[in-house]
């Protein structure tokens, strides 16, 4: 692939997120929203399509749409309505989709992620409401179809086709997968299917106006399959153009829908689409046009919570975070969310980023666990952090106090420092006195050269004082205080005869 | 007996001067000995009635308090959900479909201690204007059994002709309850779009359908009405307003009442039917009231806006009897494509997939704008005439049909059974409240309605001008020959 003159190719996706609404009942009826349950028990009629039921809107799911939508700036139409998608299929109960065809929620909007830490603006082209489907089940000798899943509320969020890359496409995902926790519309889990993702790929030559024909992928439940998938895409559709020079690209690559299959690791052609389907979408006689008014809406966007772009902006501004540490504390919003409880008690924020996003995350790397399952309490990691801070423990001893932490989960770090002589940092000047000096006699050297550099070379003294604080500790193997040390050796230093 | 009005029976009840046991078995009887040459039901809840009418009985007699539809026997249409029952809309796809919930009308029929007797035959699905599409049976004209009663609701306006019972329901989407109604001679009544609630009715078009009750007279329905024309919260097209109440704020004289007549509309009457309506006209000035000419003449659009609208809902509507769930499910199908194919095709009648096909085709892309949204445009208009007539007058009157009843197998020509509907099926578009009032019967003894409209919401002044001409048209209280009789003797 890297030998290929790739680099004339660009790539445009385009992607729709399904999102299923955590609210508890359906979109149209009073059944439970609710995941997991046995089979056809979270039915009403409404649910299962009986002659004679009706659907009635629930508000809390115009609600949570109406908050994506001021969340992502977008426009809330105060006039929407829906519309009947005509398809037959086992798992639709009615044999049409209730969905908005022309006149969505929400129109815009745009979403900002982090591409290899740059931050880029993504544009949304629309959100609407829809209702779900049912879910076919195969057995050895039928197949059945369970209407739990029928009927629950999902809003479509789709991107204008602005991603160029599958980097890009995960981090606009993950982006909006993060706005949707912020302010509490799904659980996105997408094993269980309350994210989807489908997305619209194509390539063209760089300068190429217009676009070529797009391929549809389905059936990517993570993050990490539609990046190898839309990877693989690109890969076969360049490598079709290439294949075929002389034949119009409309005949090359025709539009057609995939899906990608974990197991070959590769799109695997579903259908091809040589009519357009025909839904005959019109307005949904049986419900009336949601009519929002401006109050309605104002208030909702008043009354958002911190999204995490502002969270992500603040810890920069406030706290001095490095770009780097805002976005991964922020993505999440449980690790986010801990790291505040954390810091209403620490005493340096940048320290326990680091210790959060490197120390406790690489101790949880291999289980697969994270330190926000694992019963580490925020405070006792801020206490950790203070212990260091307060000169109770050096950066060595702390690391060790980590991995007491991560093997007793819940045990409080300044306890585990009090009962462990090993970890009582060495007070003793006698004894620090003496191996600062075994260090200035060992390193004449070095002491010269710094009574040299003097106050005119400050950056060079620094240096060498450093490197000899660092021996001092070896020699204590880790355990002496720091500022006693540094009080030490700068007092003993600067009498130090060569 | 058989003449009691409604309100009479349950006075009788609340008097102690008949038992709801006695009034079930009565009706019952008269059931048993005229049934088989009408055809009205498609079943009778015989023992459900009988078991409802002790139950009544042990209310009062352990004085509790008894609601406003005490011991009144009323039959249902097939394509109203009754818990428990079989409703089939007339259509072998639902032959044995048992309803699984309560219909918001029946559960309000039931809380104020109405009896029902049974489901009524109907054109299936609704789709039809004589009742010989029903999968099932013919029902036949009380007044002429060689006729149709009208459809689609012919046998809710069959059995109260019959006075099987004195009140029904039935459903109007384009006229099916007010042209049986003037076929049958019974008072047939339409009401505001989302005055009654929708719930349970099986859709066959959801922007036009409306339950509407049949009676003997308007007082009948207009006590129907106060019981079943609420707002309902399962339905999200239901009116949002308080009940209304009829029969205590009837006035007695429509003296200065002013009647619109859309007399161009009204070009292609035959002889008798214009002469007896504009009698009836001449009758509506003698009680005082001021008759003026309205301009309504893109109602010759109505028709054809109708009869697009209607299907592309219906086409919709009816996708989801494909066997998968519950209904017919072809015994011969093998795959998925033919579990749809076999069963549709052997679920369905002619009529119903002749309309599922039209309105598949004008929902189609590259059709719609010529049809959907054209007919979508027109609708509006027609709305807007109705709007401006009634800037001018307060109701409107016209025939209900341009013939009385006809002979079964006389109209074989759909779209000539179509134009049945031709002044029933604008009310439908707009949305207006509109009663089917008998006002003669022709020289060979058929019932011939009037129909009074109005505008949108104003049921009550439509129901209370029909119940002052009700007593002075010719037809007043006339009861079928055949069934002029008790049925013991």
């Amino acid at each position: 692939m890297s030998q290929k003159p790739y680099d004339n190719w660009e790539t445009i996706i385009g992607l729709e997120i399904h999102v299923e609404l955590n609210t508890r009942s359906k979109l149209f009826s009073v059944a439970p929203n609710r995941f997991g349950d046995e089979p056809n028990t979270n039915i009403t009629e409404v649910c299962t399509g009986q002659p004679g039921a009706l659907p009635v809107l629930n508000k809390e799911a115009v609600r949570k749409a109406v908050q994506f939508g001021c969340a992502i700036q977008g426009e809330v139409a105060k006039f929407s309505k829906f519309d009947r998608k005509s398809y037959f299929y086992p798992d639709s109960p009615r044999n049409f989709q209730i969905t908005q065809y022309d006149q969505p929620l929400v129109k815009g909007g745009s979403i900002v992620a982090e591409v290899g830490g740059e931050e880029k603006c993504f544009a949304v082209n629309r959100v609407h409401l829809e209702d779900d489907a049912g879910m076919l089940k195969h057995f050895s000798t039928f197949a059945g179809v369970d209407y739990n899943r029928a009927g629950c509320p999902l809003i479509e969020i789709v991107s204008e086709p602005c991603i160029h890359s599958p980097q890009e496409a995960v981090a606009y995902a993950v982006a909006v997968k993060a706005i949707l926790r912020y302010i509490d519309a799904s659980d996105c889990n997408m094993e269980e299917g309350s994210l989807r993702v489908d997305t619209n790929i194509s390539v063209r030559l760089k300068g190429e106006k217009g676009f070529r024909n797009k391929i549809e992928i389905k059936n990517m439940n993570s993050f990490n399959f539609m990046e190898m998938a839309l990877k693989s895409e690109i890969h076969r559709q360049i490598e079709e153009y290439l294949h075929h020079p002389h034949i119009p690209p409309e005949q090359v690559i025709q539009q057609a829908t995939y899906r990608w299959d974990p197991e070959k690791k590769e799109t695997v052609l579903m259908r091809r689409k040589e009519t357009a389907d025909d839904y005959r979408y019109f307005p949904e006689p049986d419900l009336v046009p949601i009519v929002l008014t401006d109050a309605y809406i104002e208030d909702i966007r008043r009354s958002l919570p911190e999204l995490p772009l502002q969270r992500e902006r603040r810890y920069g501004r406030d706290l001095g975070l490095s770009k780097h540490q805002s976005f991964a504390l922020t993505i999440d919003q449980a690790l986010g969310d801990y790291f505040e409880e954390a810091l209403k008690t620490c005493m340096n924020a940048r320290a326990l980023a680091n210790w959060l996003l490197v120390e406790f995350a690489g101790r949880f790397k291999e289980s697969g666990e994270s330190v926000l399952s694992s019963g580490i309490k925020p405070e006792q990691v801020a206490t950790l952090v203070n212990l260091i801070e307060q000169g109770k423990v050096t950066g060595r001893i702390a690391k060790s106090v980590a991995d007491d932490m991560v093997a007793h989960p819940g045990a409080d770090p300044a306890v585990l420092v009090a009962q462990n002589p090993n970890y009582h940092p060495l007070n003793d000047q006698e004894e620090i006195e003496r191996y600062v000096n075994q260090v200035l006699a060992d390193n004449p050297r070095l002491v010269n050269d710094y009574h040299v550099a003097g106050a005119e070379h400050p950056y060079r003294r620094d240096k060498i004082f450093t490197f000899l604080v660092g021996q001092v500790m070896k020699l204590s193997k880790g355990k002496a205080s720091p500022t006693v040390v540094n009080d030490r050796l700068k007092h003993r230093i600067n009498q130090w005869e060569t | 007996m058989y003449n009691l009005s409604a309100i009479e029976i349950r006075e009788q009840f609340l008097r102690g001067e008949r038992s709801a046991l006695s009034i079930a078995r009565y009706y019952l009887e008269r059931i048993a000995r005229f049934e088989a040459q009408i055809g009205a039901f498609l079943e009778v809840h015989d023992k459900q009635l009988l078991s409802r009418a002790e139950q009544l009985d042990q209310k009062r007699h352990t004085h509790q308090p008894l609601g406003k539809l005490a011991a009144i026997p009323i039959a249902i249409k097939d394509n109203i959900l009754v818990k428990g029952e079989i409703t089939t809309c007339g259509s072998k796809c639902l032959a044995h479909y048992r309803a699984p919930y309560q219909s918001t009308v029946v559960n309000l029929l039931l809380a104020e201690d109405a009896m029902i007797i049974g489901k009524t035959n109907m054109d299936e699905f609704a789709m039809g204007s004589s009742t010989e599409h029903s999968a099932f049976q013919k029902t036949y004209n009380p007044w002429n059994l060689t006729c149709t009663p009208g459809g689609s609701s012919g046998g809710s306006a069959a059995a109260v002709a019959a006075r099987f019972c004195p009140v029904a329901l039935g459903s109007d989407t384009g006229g099916s309850v007010r042209l049986p109604g003037a076929f049958c001679g019974v008072v047939g009544f339409k009401p505001t779009y989302g005055r009654i609630s929708r719930y349970g009715l099986v859709a066959y078009a959801s922007s036009l359908d409306q339950i509407g009750p049949l009676a003997t007279c308007t007082a009948d329905a207009a006590l129907l009405m106060e019981v079943i024309g609420r707002h309902c919260d399962k339905d999200s097209t239901s009116l949002p307003e308080e009940p209304e109440e009829y029969l205590n704020h009837f006035k007695h004289s429509i003296e200065g009442m002013k009647i619109g007549v859309p007399w161009q509309f009204l070009e292609g009457l035959a002889d008798e039917p214009r002469q007896r309506f504009e009698e009836a006209i001449e009758k509506m000035k003698q009680q005082g009231a001021d008759l003026l000419e309205v301009d309504l003449s893109v109602l010759k659009y109505a028709i054809a806006v109708y009869y697009i609208l209607a299907t592309a809902e219906a086409s919709t509507n009816l996708a989801r009897f494909d066997g998968i769930r519950y209904g017919h499910r072809s015994p011969r199908a093998k795959t998925l494509d033919e579990v749809y194919d076999f069963s549709k095709e052997e679920g369905f009648g002619p009529e119903v997939k002749r309309r599922i096909m039209l309105g598949t085709f004008v929902l189609s892309a590259g059709y719609q704008d010529a049809y959907y949204r054209k007919a979508q445009k027109v609708r509006t208009l027609i709305l807007e005439s109705y709007k401006q007539a009634f800037n001018q007058c307060d109701l409107i009157a016209s025939p209900v049909s341009p013939f009385a009843a006809f002979e079964i197998g006389s109209i074989q020509d759909p779209v000539q059974m179509y134009l049945e509907d031709i002044y029933t099926v604008s009310v439908n578009l707009a949305g207006l409240p509109a009663i089917s009032l008998p006002n003669c019967l022709t020289k060979e003894g058929k019932p011939l309605g009037l129909q009074l409209m109005g505008a949108q919401k104003q049921d009550r002044l439509v129901l209370n001008a029909a119940h002052v001409l009700e007593k002075i048209f010719p037809f007043h209280k006339a009861v079928p020959p055949l069934v002029d009789q008790e049925a013991t003797l």
